[in-house]
């Protein structure tokens, strides 16, 4: 944004020169009369002080002086060799949405050329949003379309979330306190294999918290994460209420293991692993 | 309409169905647990291989195969029970169907190796009502669990069902229905006992443009189950119940709507739920002019995600209404003001499923069992260090004495009884000089504890109580909501100051803020979560002090469990060098030729606790306190 670069008449003011540091001595050394004797314009009298004593300018082009000014003495203007360019909100989101993964957008932001655009959206699958979108328009509720849409994506991406919040005519924000509230929704991908471990009483009982540790350390991922090749997701959850058979795992959403420990972890990520490589 | 038309409309919906199912000992059936614990065990397996076995004899369609709920005796899983002559075969293998079959199907035998065994006699018990575990047991909510087909309506008619609302309806009288509820004591099951005809009386006079009853199902305390199983194994009885209720609190007084409000995490009982209501809905048991009687009401299902604090009520509603489930003051109740504003009827699952039986046999009959305030039965699911887990219903007024040892059949071999942890995160331990307490509403309050859902998890002398303290804490912290500062902050602080004593950090006077915080959040907090939260803390505090002041003043968990105070020691004597521990160490510490002893590296040690565990001959010990370089304790 090079719109302001606001000294007045762009040039270097010719006000009194500053005499010390302190405020008191600045003004004492300004010679208010000078700027009526000399008529000069509006706005060169006390911008002298925005110098530094070892010359170059304090002024950040802020703007305030000009508008908390009582006598309206500073005007600004701007420098005719920094052509005004209004700043296009909805083209540089645009821009910044297209974009992929190590392209720059164009836009002067702050994302550093190389990194995913704070803003990036991979892009979804709409159709797949289609059941929970009727869901909301046969009555159900958002937590309900939220449901729905998990089962469609295995997360709730952005967009989904923005489509809903359309249909059901609400703020995002809302949407997104809802969907950030509870625990069982994802607000980002998850892997092939979602792991979850029981931590109910009676699984934290029999030793829970080894499991949970076991998982973690063979998977590499602190808990609530997914691997980097996309295949295991740790998650914990309160309790599946299969206590006669602490602790608990469970994998995916058919297959249920009891009587778990951390040897019994390891193994089975492994397993899994062996599984995924004969693929 | 008058009473026998709605008789003969009940009996229109009974022989609308197949037929094909029957009342109890009227012909052969395989009936097979299919709870989520059974399930785990392996269920799909087993009726697949008994399937298999009937086809090969040319039995298929003539012996029926009913997949139930559960059976509560989890402990045994997958649990398959012939009838009608009720023998139990307890952990059944799939290679073993072809001989139960030949045996006790074809034949009229029993295979005697493959029975429950007596867990001190030894004795091999044929039948489901012989073994102590059932035989104790009072069952009235959980009776057809178990016996009827939960995928089925016209099951649940041949076992009586449907006859309540038929009576209700033929009666016409909704206050009476509301008479007869308060007249037999009911308290709600979810945990704070509130009089459910009391409850309903209040919804029924509140006016509103629609009055809304609600199912709680939400059962979001851990280690309680016993929701689940109502709703998985006999889901029409709650809908029956929540019939009943609208017809009490709506009947002649504007159009009533229901909601079941279930937990995400319990897949199985949401689809029985659904099927259950569609099956009601297409015989004219839910929706318009249910059987004839002019009256409406219709139940949807709406989904949990995961928040604990949903199972407040007016969380709850929040949640129904698509916001953040946070709760609000309840200085003007839900039935006055519940979902969208309107006079709202809550209840949990297994108040609902006691309103059949209570209509049917009598206030009297039900008032007739429990103690002077407390009525009826309880479920409780059994859980932690004990024999027989499982779900267990037993008459209010039962010493928890008898549910442990009698039902429970006490503690694993070689264990000591330590406490037993009743009401979940808001309840609290109570140990062993307490265990002839009876279990109802007041009589645990006073002791510390409270009834809470009704999870009741045993713990033996290899847990910390200030670790199970601490567990729960973490749990109610992580479920506050955020909505009061008592709750969010305070729990919070509670948690450090539990994690620096399991570390070995506390100072004693942390334990004096321990509890004025305690104090500041119960009576700060805006709803119940906050209000019970300190309630493990304090239990834990009266009934255990001596083990937190170990970790306190003598960095000593007694247990053995809490990791800063621990160290895992290879005992020398009891080792053979069988390389098991060396194989499962996860961080290479421990060294060791086959055949020599081993040695744990204590640098390298990260007490996962995998060598203890692949040990076969007990020599990994775990020592604690203040230890001196040899390893051996000083004092």
């Amino acid at each position: 944004m090079a719109n302001n670069n606001g000294h007045a008449n762009g040039k270097r003011p010719q006000g009194a020169e500053p005499k010390g540091s302190s405020l008191y001595e600045v003004l004492k050394g300004i010679d208010f009369e000078r700027r009526q004797l000399v008529g000069k314009p509006k706005g060169t009298g006390l911008l002298g002080l925005v110098e530094k004593p070892e010359g170059g300018y304090r002024c950040y082009s802020c703007t305030l002086c000009e508008r908390i000014c009582p006598v309206d003495a500073i005007e600004l203007e701007y420098c005719p060799e920094f052509p005004e360019e209004l700043f296009d909100i909805e083209a540089a989101r645009a821009a910044a949405l297209t974009t992929l993964p190590g392209e720059s957008c164009g836009a002067a932001s702050a994302c550093v050329m190389g990194e995913q655009p704070a803003a990036f959206q991979a892009p979804i699958d709409m159709k797949l949003l289609d059941p929970a979108i009727a869901g909301i328009r046969s009555g159900s509720g958002l937590v309900e379309a939220m449901h729905a849409a998990q089962e469609a994506y295995g997360y709730l991406p952005r967009l989904a979330l923005e489509a809903i919040a359309e249909e059901m005519h609400l703020a995002f924000s809302r949407v997104y306190g809802v969907a950030s509230f509870y625990s069982q929704f994802r607000l980002k991908p998850v892997g092939k294999y979602v792991i979850d471990v029981c931590m109910g009483t009676a699984c934290h009982v029999a030793g829970a918290p080894l499991v949970l540790e076991a998982f973690s350390q063979e998977l590499e991922v602190p808990v609530g994460d997914t691997t980097p090749d996309g295949l295991f997701t740790l998650q914990t959850v309160n309790c599946v209420g299969a206590c006669a058979l602490a602790p608990v795992v469970r994998l995916g959403d058919d297959e249920t293991f009891g009587r778990m420990g951390p040897n019994e972890a390891r193994r089975l990520v492994r397993r899994l692993r062996k599984q995924e490589a004969a693929v | 309409m008058s009473a026998p038309l709605i008789g003969a409309a009940l009996q229109a919906v009974i022989d609308a169905g197949s037929g094909a199912y029957l009342a109890d000992d009227a012909r052969t059936e395989i009936r097979i647990c299919a709870g989520t614990a059974c399930h785990a065990s392996g269920r799909v397996a087993l009726k697949k291989a008994v399937d298999a076995a009937l086809r090969e004899r040319g039995l298929a369609g003539q012996v029926a195969v009913i997949e139930t709920g559960c059976h509560g005796f989890c402990e045994q899983g997958p649990i398959m029970v012939l009838r009608p002559r009720g023998i139990f075969y307890p952990r059944v293998k799939p290679k073993d169907v072809p001989e139960i079959i030949d045996t006790s199907v074809v034949g009229d035998g029993i295979v005697e190796r493959l029975l429950y065994k007596h867990p001190e006699t030894g004795e091999s018990l044929a039948l489901e009502r012989d073994i102590p575990f059932y035989a104790l047991q009072t069952r009235v909510v959980l009776g057809l669990n178990g016996k009827v087909d939960p995928f089925s309506l016209d099951d649940y008619l041949a076992h009586g069902g449907y006859t309540a609302l038929a009576k209700v309806l033929s009666d016409g009288d909704p206050v009476a229905v509301i008479d007869e509820i308060e007249g037999s004591g009911l308290r709600g099951r979810g945990g704070a006992g509130f009089p459910t005809g009391k409850k309903w009386r209040a919804s029924r006079r509140n006016p509103g443009d629609v009055h809304y009853v609600i199912c709680n199902a939400d059962e979001g305390d851990p280690g309680a189950f016993m929701d689940r199983s109502v709703l998985e194994g006999n889901p029409h009885s709650v809908i029956e119940g929540m019939i009943i209720a609208a017809y009490a609190i709506g009947a002649s007084n504007g159009p009533v709507a229901g909601y079941v409000y279930v937990r995400h995490e319990y897949p199985f009982a949401v689809d029985r739920l659904r099927f259950a209501l569609e099956q009601a809905r297409e015989r004219g048991l839910l929706g318009k002019d249910i059987l004839g009687s002019g009256f409406d009401f219709d139940i949807r299902i709406n989904q949990g995600a995961g928040a604990f604090v949903c199972g407040e009520s007016t969380a709850l509603t929040a949640s129904i209404e698509g916001l953040r489930g946070m709760p609000r003051g309840k200085h003007i109740r839900t039935a006055a003001h519940g979902l969208w504003g309107q006079p709202t009827n809550l209840n949990n699952v297994e108040s609902y499923a006691n309103v059949p039986w209570i209509i049917n046999n009598g206030a009297d009959t039900f008032a007739a069992t429990g103690t002077e305030t407390s009525k009826g039965t309880k479920i409780f699911s059994l859980t932690g260090k004990v024999v027989n887990g499982g779900l267990i219903e037993v008459p209010m007024g039962t010493t928890l004495r008898q549910v442990i040892f009698d039902i429970g059949g006490g503690m694993l071999p070689g264990r000591h009884f330590k406490a037993v942890q009743l009401g979940g995160p808001s309840g609290g331990c109570l140990p062993a000089p307490l265990l002839d307490e009876p279990i109802d509403f007041e009589s645990l309050l006073a002791a510390g504890s409270m009834m809470g859902s009704g999870g009741m998890v045993v713990v033996d002398d290899t847990t910390c109580m200030v670790d199970f303290a601490k567990f729960f804490l973490k749990f109610t912290a992580e479920e506050s909501c955020g909505k009061c500062v008592p709750c969010r902050v305070g729990a919070t602080r509670m948690l450090e100051i539990l994690e620096r004593i399991c570390a070995g950090q506390a100072t004693a006077g942390n334990i004096g803020l321990l509890e004025a915080l305690a104090e500041d959040v119960g009576e700060g907090s805006l709803c119940a979560l906050g209000g019970s939260a300190p309630n493990p803390v304090l239990s834990t505090l009266r009934y255990f002090r001596d083990e937190v002041m170990a970790h306190v003043e003598e960095h000593r968990c007694p247990a053995g469990v809490c990791r800063a105070l621990i160290r895992y020691r290879i005992d020398e004597e009891a080792c053979t060098g069988c390389r098991a521990c060396i194989s499962a160490c996860p961080s290479s510490a421990v060294a060791g030729e086959r055949k020599q002893v081993h040695v744990i590296d204590q640098k390298l040690c990260i007490k996962c606790d995998a060598c203890r565990q692949a040990c076969r001959f007990d020599a990994v010990r775990v020592d604690t306190g203040v230890l001196t370089p040899a390893g051996r304790r000083r004092r």
